[in-house]
């Protein structure tokens, strides 16, 4: 330890005793570099720095611009979310409703549709008991008149002889009566 | 011992800088010589990002330049509330920032200690000259002190290191500390970038010497090192002295005034980083 105190008490001593001077410090010298850096101090302070800042306060006013434009666009979001989840409410309801009007309008439809399947099938069926029973009609008038026939042709072959048709028919109608 | 193992390993360890040569009366030493040369890389640096600032182009180095600048100055903000007076300072601060960080970094040029001038190393960093510390420290002492005045006044300023023993023995003797502490804090702030600068290069020197052929693999690290320290080192004089105007312009209240400031002044502390006092 006391090795570099020596040299350094050896070298204030070359120096002529004087602690600054050892150390290399001179008054003329400080004072240069003093205002040197005074000088420099100005010049950076007045040419190079003011540029800089105001490029920093620039870059920090875009950035708080774009950051209050995202806030507005959030809230600008925020209010458009909400319109549109309002609107959905809206058409959900109008949707709901609509569908519930064509859900009645549909029952309405087929319960129409029923009814009229029904009555014209009913009309059908009494147009087709009408036309049956017109046919059974008609079926039972030529079998009566067949029948008419068929007699006198029978009643002609037993007695031998022929009768004129008004008599045949006379005769054939009483004995139909009789038997019906 | 260093100062041996440097005799006979053939360089000498010179804790003042060096005369080069004379103009007129006036001694241009080593560090003087290597200051200008930094702060002439300095401007051109300055020139060229302010060029390219001012016409809009950015690259890179720009961006990076920019990065550093803005983080700086964030620092000054964060740290001196008022943003006036932050403004009023980073141009002082910041340009110690840089002239230290340049006048560091050149102790990393090839050719410390190798390169002579009349039997003197023609270069040393502009930080390994204390007269150049010392003159910056003292410009910062003036500026704070000039500061101080204009937010307390005259005697408010005095008040802060000289109050009345019998009314207030403990406030008394804590303002003689901070009377002391004026001086020792700014001789710190400059002993403490030339010790760190000057103990680079004779590491770097010793490093060179110790390795030998060895050194073109063994020398980068502690280049990136001393290039690291030299960061630190601007940092901390940079952060400092904006500390130290932070801390003299703050208003103290005297402590025999009411509760309510005395919480003020707390919690204007707590905003402050761990590194206030020395």
């Amino acid at each position: 330890m006391t090795g570099p105190l020596q040299q350094f008490a050896a070298s204030t001593h070359e120096a002529g005793g004087d602690i600054f001077s050892s150390l290399g410090i001179n008054g003329q010298m400080l004072a240069f570099q003093a205002i040197a850096f005074i000088i420099l101090v100005f010049l950076l302070g007045k040419f190079v720095f003011p540029i800089l800042i105001k490029a920093v306060d620039e870059r920090q006013e875009k950035i708080d611009a774009g950051q209050r434009a995202a806030a507005a666009a959030e809230a600008k979001a925020n209010e458009a979310q909400d319109e549109v989840a309002k609107l959905l409410k809206e058409a959900r309801g109008e949707a709901k409703d609509i569908v519930a009007t064509a859900k009645d309008e549909a029952t309405a439809m087929i319960n129409a549709g029923e009814e009229k399947a029904k009555s014209r099938a009913d009309k059908i069926v009494a147009d087709a008991r009408d036309q049956l029973e017109k046919d059974v009609i008609a079926a039972r008038k030529a079998l009566h008149n067949d029948t008419i026939e068929l007699v006198a042709l029978a009643t002609e072959k037993v007695v031998g002889k022929s009768f004129s048709e008004a008599v045949d028919k006379k005769v054939i109608a009483s004995a139909v009566k009789e038997q019906v | 011992m260093l100062s041996n193992f440097a005799a006979s390993a053939g360089f000498e360890i010179h804790v003042a800088s060096q005369s080069l040569f004379h103009i007129g009366d006036f001694a241009v030493t080593n560090s003087l010589f290597t200051g200008a040369i930094s702060m002439v890389i300095m401007f051109s640096v300055f020139a060229y990002v302010v060029y390219m600032v001012k016409n809009n182009k950015y690259n890179r180095f720009i961006g990076l330049t920019q990065w550093t600048f803005e983080g700086m100055l964030g620092q000054v903000d964060s740290v001196i509330p008022d943003k006036k007076l932050a403004r009023r300072i980073a141009p002082l601060a910041l340009t110690i920032f840089f002239v230290m960080l340049f006048g560091y970094w050149m102790s990393v040029l090839p050719g410390l200690d190798s390169i002579f001038y009349n039997e003197v190393p023609v270069l040393r960093a502009l930080a390994a000259d204390l007269n150049f510390t010392f003159a910056v420290a003292i410009i910062v002492l003036l500026t704070v002190q000039y500061f101080a005045l204009q937010a307390h006044g005259p005697i408010g300023n005095l008040k802060r290191y000289f109050r009345n023993p019998i009314k207030d023995p403990i406030g008394a003797f804590e303002g003689l500390l901070e009377f002391i502490g004026e001086f020792s804090r700014y001789a710190a702030l400059s002993v403490r970038m030339f010790g760190n600068c000057f103990a680079g290069e004779i590491l770097l020197v010793v490093i060179a010497v110790m390795t030998s052929y060895f050194s073109v693999v063994a020398l980068p690290f502690f280049l990136i090192f001393e290039l690291f320290i030299g960061f630190v080192q601007a940092y901390v004089f940079f952060i400092l002295t904006v500390i130290f105007t932070s801390l003299a312009v703050e208003s103290h209240g005297s402590h025999d005034e009411a509760q309510p400031n005395i919480t003020d002044h707390s919690s204007t502390h707590a905003t402050k980083p761990a590194v206030l006092t020395e």
